[in-house]
């Protein structure tokens, strides 16, 4: 069956094919085609990093150079043929970006931008330098070399550029519509939930990372191959900010603004070079900033910064149009008056622009849901052992031994222990500020301990690091949601499906990653089924009502196959018939005999709920037992209530709290 | 000879080094305050020098020219901060990356088109010759006022910052963006203010260096790179270190270029920039950061 | 002082506060108790501008401020104590009590010399604070931050002074003096607004208390009444409405 997008690709692919056919006598139209789409190639590669992992990245146009310098010496000083040379510029490609990905990426923001600058620049001066490989700034001649034996002619090569440029969307695609394409979305929502699923943001980054850079190099190779001299200086600052300009004005995280981007760029130049064209465009693009100034003065009267940005640097595109003696010596200002104009005025670009408005037209047909699976398939019930609930008789699990963790001057959590047993719900309570969510920040992984251990199954945890403490078993929920708002509900939970998801990278890209995607949906729907949001799966999780969004997050937390599940204040901000919903979830969690820390407020639902409880205050145990026990301590009544007058000595409990009260 | 080479190359390498210092001192101060840095900042330099060039071609006292520089670095820095950080910074983007980027090509496309594309000299009354200070290795005046200058703004800023109470405020918001708008301190004008005061040490460096590197459209573009890479590498968010590292990488680039060859004289910094964020992501003097959920 | 109608407010889509109403009367100290997650801290960080309203009014002195941001209320003489202390760590002692000061001193030179009377004064009431004036905040433990915070915003010379849990992650006998010090300043006269999760502390304090449960005032009441309902227990140790169903 082809859908209707599949359609648009063929129609679009056919259109471009034909253009030889037609211009093909043309060398200008023939080299602006085959220039765009090499632009696409590596725009493609460029947005994985700027769009979907969400990045600024300033090194792309140095992987171009590498892979064009990378094919070009790969023929002329191998005598290399086509497929070969770019294969290898696409290796290259791929090597040094995971090479400078590997330290870069567990940098955010400004660090992260100024890495992938200072490697452009290095590169740079490495081709420079080296004279005796590259031949410096003189430049290299190279020949197209023959693609298995044919020489190719212009229409040939873009007739190539064009297969690959079907081969890399059809690729990416396929990666996109894949649990990687769902985990970029994650990481962007929530990487610490991303992390605490046991999908590790940095690993996934460094993979997209490399993946854009091969891009890159394939597509230096084959400029390189089809301007057939290189110069180091041709991939400078310069070509990074048209790279850029041409992501971000077609629009980010979609491969049809990549292309649109691509042709954008191609024109650009020669857009410049015809002065009416541009005054006519300038103006044309003043009026589109002042009619969208003027509708968003319509909602709010005062005239906002992203209103008038646009407004400001088209009139000055405008003026330049008019008025500028050489509009090609103002190149690179115009090119940073329409990026900052769309950068503030149109942050989704041309294409975001366009989706939006063809999916108004458009309705997409959803896939059918499938049948959920077995719940015993997804969450096999753990280990039969003796009667829950009764003192000491199940093995222990979990065993946390002397946690401290300090902030600062303060002290957190002050050599915690704690035991959780098979199918046990454990409670962990404490006024605010007792260390409750430190302890599970650092049983998790979130926070590496200043002293003591966790062991879980009788296995050392991993300290300080969430994910491998995730793939180590322990799933667990936030206290403030750290849900991926971005995706359906369904989509969060399958985001955590790790066990599902076996087949290498290059597979999925090849479309072999359907079979897991089926069974992953049905596992992800029998987990909602769990929880109680069967109906809502193809709801976006921002969209679900309060209540529910907690319970996705149980459901995602158990789709990790948890061997101890952490519950942070799930009850919190729940309403009455919410709070009944928990219960029964709470109720099939046990049936399935896994381990559970709760931290809760209410104490009634700690009652009903927990088999033993542990009571934190000021970072310390100071009471261990069944909640019976717990709730008459007078320890535990004096930390809660806060009688003042008790701290010294023995308290009497809730009774006395007239002449306690009195006392201070 | 060869270490009369070396030596030279020491004492000139860290006249640069000084600068490097000072431009990276200005990134950690609006780093501090927003988490921000200017990409442009070396636009920013050659735009503000340009000015004062103009102005120094026109007549005006070197006396003056330094004073007016300060203050169009920092109009401009105030320019930066408005136009391409704080839109980006209220929607929690890191869109201000490729803002500023945006400003810095217009800068050197209008520079270009203003002033042309030629190198031109600075004119400096601080003397050229070159004075012996022993061994056969000399410091020229313009080294040594290089040198002073820096020190003298770093002095005044910090003493800014430990003594008046403006200046504990920018580092209260810093420390504490909410508990500071408690006390009546406004995170917008603390901001802004970083974003001046960087204006105005980058415009500084800019005239400082201009004598020794003369006057052109990319005069910056590299100086730029390596004051990232020191403060990178002396870590953003800490104020100390900057001095040594960039003294040290100074010292470093200029040996690259006199026993490799000029072409290289970039590559320390890269080199250590790209070790620094492998080896030590916050910097060498930087602390660790907590993950928050 | 403060009245406080049909306040509304909240975090990107979602309302936290639903119609709160409530008022402070000069000299007054009036507690706000209730369980995590009935929008206590939410309610503070309204009246003191960090979050704005949605609906609803605020008004101080009968200004409407519902909409003035943070950093012009405290020109206004409304001091906020934020949840979790929030010193200014690297700063040191002395430094984050001038920051409190900030609003009304001068910002370049001569502002420690005006600001000495203050000084003295918070250092008087926190004689640990005077001992410790050069080292940096971050250095302090629990107990002696919570003095910094407060004496920081004493700095301010409030007309209202906002105390948010003021006790959280104290130990025991921290929490003792904390109190003490709250107790020292009603009877100096000082008009607060005390958010607290030990209720009964909070109650022997405070003249009048709201309980707030789910964004809403559950009730109120004189706090001496309070203190001996068995609402609030039944809140405390059982969850309220909410926890009794299942």
């Amino acid at each position: 069956m082809i859908t209707k997008r599949q359609a648009t690709e063929a129609t679009a692919l056919l259109l471009m094919a034909v253009v030889p056919l037609v211009f093909g006598g043309n060398a200008y139209i023939m080299g602006l085609i085959t220039l765009v789409v090499i632009y696409a190639i590596t725009l493609i590669g460029l947005d994985v990093t700027v769009g979907y992992l969400g990045q600024v990245n300033l090194g792309h146009a140095a992987f171009m150079a590498l892979g064009a310098y990378a094919a070009g010496l790969a023929t002329t000083k191998l005598g290399w043929s086509m497929a070969p040379s770019l294969l290898a510029a696409m290796l290259v490609g791929l090597v040094t970006g995971a090479l400078l990905a590997l330290p870069a990426l567990r940098l955010e923001g400004p660090q992260f931008a100024l890495a992938t600058l200072s490697f452009a620049s290095l590169v740079v001066i490495l081709l420079n330098e080296l004279e005796g490989l590259t031949n410096g700034a003189q430049g290299l001649s190279l020949v197209r070399p023959a693609l298995f034996g044919i020489k190719l002619s212009p229409a040939g090569f873009y007739w190539m550029c064009l297969a690959l440029l079907s081969l890399i969307w059809m690729g990416m695609r396929n990666l996109l519509s894949s649990h990687w394409g769902r985990s970029f979305e994650a990481l962007r929502d929530s990487p610490i939930a991303t992390d605490a699923v046991g999908v590790s943001v940095y690993g996934r980054k460094v993979t997209a990372f490399a993946l854009g850079s091969s891009l890159g190099g394939l597509a230096g190779g084959l400029y390189g191959f089809d301007f057939q001299y290189l110069q180091p200086d041709s991939f400078r600052y310069d070509l990074m900010v048209i790279l850029l300009l041409g992501v971000v004005l077609g629009g980010r995280k979609s491969l049809w603004g990549a292309l649109l981007g691509a042709v954008l760029i191609v024109m650009l130049p020669n857009l410049l070079s015809a002065r009416p064209v541009f005054a006519t465009i300038a103006i044309l693009g003043f009026v589109a900033s002042l009619l969208a100034a003027w509708h968003r003065r319509r909602i709010s009267s005062t005239i906002s910064f992203q209103a008038a940005a646009p407004i400001a640097a088209t009139g000055l595109m405008v003026l330049g149009g008019l008025f500028a003696q050489s509009l090609e010596d103002w190149r690179k200002a115009v090119f940073a008056l329409i990026l900052f104009a769309v950068v503030v005025g149109l942050p989704e670009g041309v294409m975001g622009c366009v989706e939006r408005a063809l999916a108004g037209l458009f309705r997409v047909g959803r896939r059918p849901l499938p049948l959920p699976c077995s719940l015993d398939e997804v969450l096999p019930a753990q280990e039969p052992d003796q009667e829950p609930g009764l003192e000491n008789n199940g093995a222990v699990r979990l065993e946390v031994v002397g946690l401290s963790c300090r902030f600062g001057g303060l002290v957190a959590l002050d050599r915690f222990n704690m035991k959780v047993r098979a199918g046990e719900v454990h409670g962990l309570i404490g006024p605010n500020g007792s260390g409750k969510s430190t302890a599970i920040n650092v049983i998790s992984g979130l926070y590496p301990p200043a002293t003591g251990y966790v062991r879980l199954d009788g296995r050392l945890l991993p300290s300080g690091n969430l994910v491998r403490a995730a793939r180590a078993g322990i799933g667990r929920t936030f206290q403030n949601l750290q849900l991926f708002f971005g995706l359906s509900a369904l989509e969060n939970v399958m985001v955590a499906l790790r066990h599902v998801y076996c087949l290498p990278l290059p597979l999925i890209m090849l479309g072999f990653g359907v079979r897991e995607e089926e069974t992953a949906r049905s596992e992800a729907l029998s987990l909602l089924n769990l929880v109680g949001l069967g109906d809502h799966a193809e709801i976006k999780a921002q969209d679900l009502p309060y209540g529910a969004q907690r319970f996705l997050e149980i459901a995602r937390a158990l789709a990790c196959r948890p061997r101890l599940l952490i519950l942070d204040e799930p009850a919190a901000g729940l309403s009455l018939p919410d709070i009944k919903t928990l219960l029964g979830i709470m109720d099939r969690i046990r049936e399935r005999r896994i381990p559970v820390i709760l931290i809760e407020h209410h104490m009634d639902v700690v009652a009903q709920l927990c088999d033993r409880v542990t009571v934190l205050d000021g970072g310390k145990v100071i009471a261990t037992g069944t909640p019976g026990e717990i709730q008459t301590d007078p320890e535990v009544i004096r930390a809660y209530l806060g009688s003042i007058a008790c701290t010294g000595g023995a308290c009497t409990g809730v009774a006395n709290n007239k002449t306690s009260s009195a006392a201070c | 000879m060869e270490l009369i080479n070396n030596g030279q190359m020491l004492v000139s390498g860290a006249a640069m080094g000084f600068v490097y210092a000072l431009v990276a001192y200005g990134f950690q101060m609006t780093y501090a305050t927003s988490k921000s840095i200017n990409f442009g900042q070396g636009e920013l330099v050659m735009v503000s020098t340009f000015i004062s060039l103009t102005a120094a071609e026109s007549g005006l006292p070197y006396a003056l020219v330094v004073p007016l520089g300060l203050l169009v670095g920092a109009g401009l820095g105030l320019f930066v901060e408005r136009v391409a950080v704080r839109f980006a910074l209220a929607q929690k983007s890191e869109g201000w990356i490729l803002m500023t980027i945006i400003l810095g090509l217009f800068a050197i496309s209008a520079a270009e088109n203003i002033w042309g594309k030629d190198e031109r000299p600075f004119p400096t009354p601080i003397g050229r010759a070159s004075l012996d200070i022993g061994g056969g290795i000399g410091v020229t005046p313009v080294e040594l006022s290089v040198a002073l200058g820096v020190i003298l703004v770093m002095v005044l800023i910090e003493v800014f910052r430990r003594w008046t109470l403006l200046g504990k405020a920018v580092d209260a918001v810093s420390a504490d963006r909410d508990a500071a708008e408690l006390m009546g301190i406004s995170a917008t004008t603390a901001i802004a203010i970083s974003y001046a005061l960087s204006g105005a040490v980058a415009a500084f460096a800019g005239i400082l260096v201009a004598p020794i590197t003369s006057v052109g459209p990319s005069m910056a573009a590299t100086l730029i790179l390596k004051a990232f890479s020191v403060a990178v590498v002396a870590g953003l968010q800490s104020g100390g270190g900057v001095a040594v590292v960039g003294i040290g990488l100074g010292i470093l680039e200029s040996l690259a270029s006199f026993h490799i060859g000029s072409g290289w004289r970039e590559t320390p910094g890269l080199i250590l920039l790209i070790l620094a964020l492998a080896l030590r992501p916050n910097g060498i003097f930087g602390k660790a950061i907590i993950r928050k959920v | 002082m403060l009245t406080i109608e049909k306040l509304t407010a909240g975090y990107g889509a979602s309302a936290v506060l639903h119609g709160i109403d409530l008022s402070v009367a000069d000299g007054q100290v009036v507690a706000v108790i209730g369980p995590n997650g009935a929008g206590k801290t939410t309610l503070m960080r309204t009246i003191s501008g960090l979050l704005s309203a949605r609906s609803g009014h605020i008004r101080l002195d009968g200004q409407e401020i519902g909409q003035i941001p943070a950093n012009r209320l405290a020109r206004l003489s409304l001091a906020h104590v934020p949840e979790g202390r929030r010193v200014f760590a690297p700063l040191s002692v002395e430094d984050n009590l001038l920051l409190g000061g900030y609003s009304r001193l001068p910002k370049l030179f001569g502002f420690a010399s005006k600001a000495r009377p203050d000084l003295d004064r918070v250092y008087d009431l926190f004689p640990k604070l005077r001992e410790r004036r050069r080292q940096s905040a971050g250095t302090l433990s629990g107990g002696e931050q919570q003095m910094l915070a407060i004496g920081r915003a004493l700095m301010i010379k409030p007309r209202l002074l906002l105390l948010d849990e003021p006790s959280m992650g104290l130990a025991p006998v921290m929490v003792q003096e904390v109190f003490a010090t709250i107790k020292r300043l009603r009877s100096e006269g000082t008009t607060m607004l005390l958010v607290e999760q030990f209720a009964e502390s909070a109650l022997a304090l405070a003249d009048y208390a709201y309980v707030m449960e789910g964004g809403r005032i559950a009730f109120s009441g004189r706090a001496s009444d309070l203190a001996v309902d068995p609402r609030v227990i039944e809140i405390y140790l059982n969850g309220g409405d909410q926890g009794n169903a299942p």
